[in-house]
C-alpha cells in the first residue's frame, strides 16, 4: 500500500460564486503529523470534510487511503477518526450514552476504551450533554476521534475550547496515537499548537497551500529580528537591497531589520558606521505564519510594493510554495 | 466483518495506555441492515413521544366521549340547522348527527390530522435538515455509515412514530365507541385510521425529502405545512363550487376522506395516491441526499 494517507491534487472547491479552495495540493503520508494551519475561512474545515465526503469537490481529486472518499465510502471512514470544526452536540441524554452510540455506529469499535479515555481528559459520562460547557462537549468530541484506535486522525481545530491543561493532554495523546503508528492531519489556526508536535506544516491561503515545510525549515524562514543602534544617524541607502535583509526601517540613529541567512553583508555594511548596541532575536513562527496573510494574494503589484510583507513573501516561498507568485 | 468489534468484556488489561491502530486489518463499518440510527433517534426523542401519545389520547377520548352528551341528544343537529348551508357542507358536517358522521368530522376529519401533521412535519424536517443544519448530525453521517443507510433509518423513524400515534388513535376510539355503543365497526375505524395514517405519512414525507433534498429545515416545513393546508382547503372548497370535482380530485385530503371511509371503507385509489404522494418524494430525495454536500 501506498505510504501517502492524504492526497490532495488541484482540489477547487466553489459555494455559489464563492471558490472556497483554488487548487489545493497537499500530500499527508503514513506516520507524520501533518499541521494545517491558516485563519477561519482559508479553506481548512472545507478541505477536511471532503476528506471526509461531505462535501464533494468542484473540480480535482482527494484521496484518502489511495481512494477518493466517495468510492472509499463507510470502509474508508472506519479508518478514520473525526473531530469537526464545529462540533454541535445536543440532546437530554448522557455523554457516556452518545459516546456508545457513536461506538455502536462503528460496528462496537471503542466502546471499551471510552470510560479510560474519559478519566484521561476527566470527563463525567453521566452528565447529560445538553448541559455539557462547550470544552467538555469538545472533549466529547475528542474522545470520540481517538476511541477506536484510527489510523488516520483528522483533527479540525481539535483544542478550540480546551484549556491549556487538556491542550497538553490531548497533544500527548496524539503524539502517543503517532507514536504507535497512527498518521495524524490536524488543522489550527494558532501555529504554536501544532508547532510543538507537526513535523510538517502548510499554511493555507484563500484556498490555496502557500506554505509547505518542515517545522525546522519554516523556522529558519522566520528568519531573526535584527536591531542596531550607532552613535550617530545613518543614512538609509546603507543598508537597502543587502542579501538576505528585508523589512528594514531606518529611523535616525537605528535601523530595524529582518534577516534570513548568513548575516554577513548586513555586519559588514553596519561596520561602516560606529555601532552602539545590537540585537537579533529569533522570530516566532507565529509570526511567519502572520508574514502570509499581511498581503493580499490577488494583488499582484499595486499597493504590495509599498507593504513590506512582500518581500518577506517572496524570500520564504522561493522554492516552497513557487504558485503563490503566480498571477491569478 | 465486525469481528473485534464486539465490545468485548474480555481482555482489555493491557490495553490501558497502549494506541494501537487496527492496521487496515479489521475495520468495522456499519453492518447493512443495522438500526442503530433508528434506535437512537426514537431514543432521542422518547419524551417528546410519550408527550405525543398523552396528547393524542386525551383528545381522542375527550372528543369521542363527547358524542352522548352533543350528538345523541340532538345538540349538534340543532346546531347546525342554524348555520348556512355552505359553512355546513364546507366543514363536513352534513352527517354530524350520526356517531360516524361525528366522528369524520370531529377526530378524523380535523383534530386527528391536524394533530398528526404538527407532530410528523416537524419530527420529519427535523431529522435530517434540522440536525444537519445545527451541525448534530455530522458525526453521524463521518461514522462508517452510508447516506443511504442514514436517510433511511432516519424515515423509517418518521414511518414509526406516525404508525405508533395512529395505533393510539385506533385503541381510544375503538375502545370508547364500544364502551358508548356508537355503533360505528371496528374495521371501519380501523381504516379510516389507516387512511389519516396515510394522509399525515404522505405530507410528513414530502417535508422529510424536501428537508433532505436542500438541508434546510425552513423549506421542509414550508413545503410540507403548504401541501396540507392547500390540500385540505381544496377539499373543504370542492362541495361549494359548482363544479368543484377536480378540488377534490387533486386534494390528498379528498383521496383520504371523500369516500366517507367510516360509511363505506377507505377509498382504494385515495389510499394508493397517498401513498405514491409518501414513496415517490422519499424515493426521488434520497438520490439528491447522496450527491450534494452536506451541512453547507
Amino acid at each position: 500500500m501506498s505510504d501517502v494517507l492524504v492526497r490532495a491534487e488541484g482540489l477547487v472547491k466553489d459555494y455559489g460564486q464563492h471558490r472556497a479552495l483554488d487548487g489545493l495540493e497537499l500530500e499527508v503520508s503514513r506516520g507524520e503529523i501533518f499541521g494545517f494551519l491558516g485563519p477561519n475561512g482559508a479553506g481548512k474545515s472545507t478541505t477536511i470534510r471532503i476528506l471526509l465526503d461531505q462535501l464533494r469537490p468542484t473540480a480535482g481529486r482527494a484521496e484518502v487511503f489511495g481512494t477518493a472518499p466517495r468510492e472509499g465510502g463507510p470502509r474508508q471512514r472506519a479508518r478514520i477518526g473525526y473531530l469537526p470544526g464545529e462540533l454541535a452536540l445536543s440532546g437530554r441524554d448522557t455523554a457516556g450514552a452518545l459516546l456508545d452510540h457513536l461506538a455502536r455506529l462503528r460496528g462496537g469499535a471503542g466502546t471499551t476504551r471510552i470510560p479510560e479515555l474519559a478519566e484521561r481528559f476527566n470527563l463525567d459520562l453521566d452528565r447529560p450533554i445538553r448541559g455539557l460547557s462547550k470544552g467538555n462537549k469538545q472533549k466529547v468530541g475528542v474522545i470520540q476521534a481517538l476511541m477506536h484506535d484510527p489510523e488516520l486522525l483528522i483533527l479540525d481545530e481539535p483544542t478550540s475550547g480546551l484549556d491549556p491543561l487538556l491542550q497538553h493532554e490531548f497533544l500527548t495523546m496524539v503524539r502517543e496515537a503517532r507514536d504507535s503508528g497512527a498518521t495524524v492531519f490536524m488543522s489550527s489556526h494558532v501555529l504554536s499548537e501544532v508547532e510543538e508536535i507537526a513535523g510538517r506544516v502548510a499554511i493555507v491561503r484563500e484556498g490555496r497551500i502557500v506554505d509547505l515545510d518542515d517545522v525546522a525549515t519554516l523556522r529558519h524562514h522566520a528568519g531573526q529580528e535584527v536591531e542596531l543602534t550607532f552613535a550617530e544617524p545613518v543614512p538609509a541607502e546603507a543598508f537597502d537591497g543587502l542579501p538576505g535583509v528585508s523589512d528594514v526601517e531606518v529611523d535616525d540613529g537605528s535601523v530595524r531589520c529582518l534577516l534570513r541567512g548568513e548575516p554577513d553583508a548586513l555586519l559588514k555594511a553596519a561596520a561602516r558606521y560606529h555601532v552602539t548596541r545590537w540585537s537579533a532575536q529569533d522570530r516566532e513562527l507565529e509570526d511567519l505564519f502572520l508574514d502570509h496573510y499581511r498581503v493580499p494574494v490577488s494583488d499582484d503589484d499595486g499597493e504590495v510594493v509599498a507593504d513590506p510583507g512582500s518581500s518577506v513573501r517572496a524570500g520564504t516561498s522561493a522554492g516552497s510554495a513557487p504558485d503563490t507568485e503566480r498571477a491569478r | 466483518m465486525a469481528s473485534d468489534a464486539t465490545p468485548s468484556t474480555s481482555t482489555d488489561a493491557s490495553s490501558t495506555a497502549a494506541v494501537t491502530p487496527t492496521g487496515g486489518s479489521d475495520p468495522s463499518p456499519q453492518r447493512a441492515g443495522s438500526v442503530t440510527v433508528l434506535r437512537w433517534v426514537l431514543r432521542q426523542h422518547r419524551r417528546a413521544l410519550i408527550g405525543w401519545t398523552v396528547a393524542v389520547a386525551v383528545v381522542c377520548g375527550i372528543y369521542v366521549s363527547f358524542w352522548p352528551a352533543m350528538g345523541d341528544a340532538g345538540e349538534l343537529e340543532a346546531l347546525i340547522e342554524g348555520m348556512p348551508e355552505g359553512i355546513v357542507a364546507a366543514l363536513g358536517y352534513d352527517a354530524i348527527g350520526t356517531p360516524a358522521g361525528y366522528l369524520e368530522s370531529t377526530i378524523f376529519g380535523l383534530l386527528g390530522p391536524i394533530l398528526l401533521l404538527v407532530f410528523g412535519l416537524t419530527f420529519a424536517a427535523k431529522l435530517v435538515a434540522g440536525e444537519e443544519e445545527d451541525g448534530t448530525l455530522e458525526l453521524e453521517l463521518s461514522a462508517p455509515i452510508a447516506r443511504g443507510s442514514v436517510y433511511l433509518q432516519r424515515y423509517l423513524t418518521v414511518v414509526l412514530a406516525l404508525l405508533w400515534l395512529c395505533l393510539v388513535v385506533a385503541a381510544v376510539t375503538v375502545g370508547l365507541v364500544a364502551a358508548l355503543d356508537m355503533q360505528v365497526g371496528t374495521p371501519e375505524l380501523l381504516a379510516i385510521t389507516l387512511g389519516m395514517f396515510l394522509l399525515a405519512l404522505a405530507f410528513s414525507s414530502v417535508a422529510f425529502a424536501a428537508g433532505a433534498a436542500t438541508g434546510r429545515k425552513a423549506i421542509a416545513l414550508a413545503v410540507g405545512a403548504g401541501l396540507a393546508v392547500a390540500a385540505y382547503i381544496a377539499n373543504a372548497l370542492a362541495p361549494l363550487l359548482d363544479d368543484g370535482r377536480w378540488l377534490e380530485a387533486i386534494s390528498p385530503f379528498a383521496w383520504y376522506l371523500a369516500s366517507e371511509p367510516l360509511v363505506d371503507g377507505l377509498s382504494v385509489p385515495g389510499a394508493l395516491g397517498l401513498v405514491a404522494l409518501a414513496l415517490v418524494p422519499v424515493g426521488l430525495a434520497v438520490v439528491r441526499f447522496d450527491r450534494r454536500d452536506l451541512g453547507v
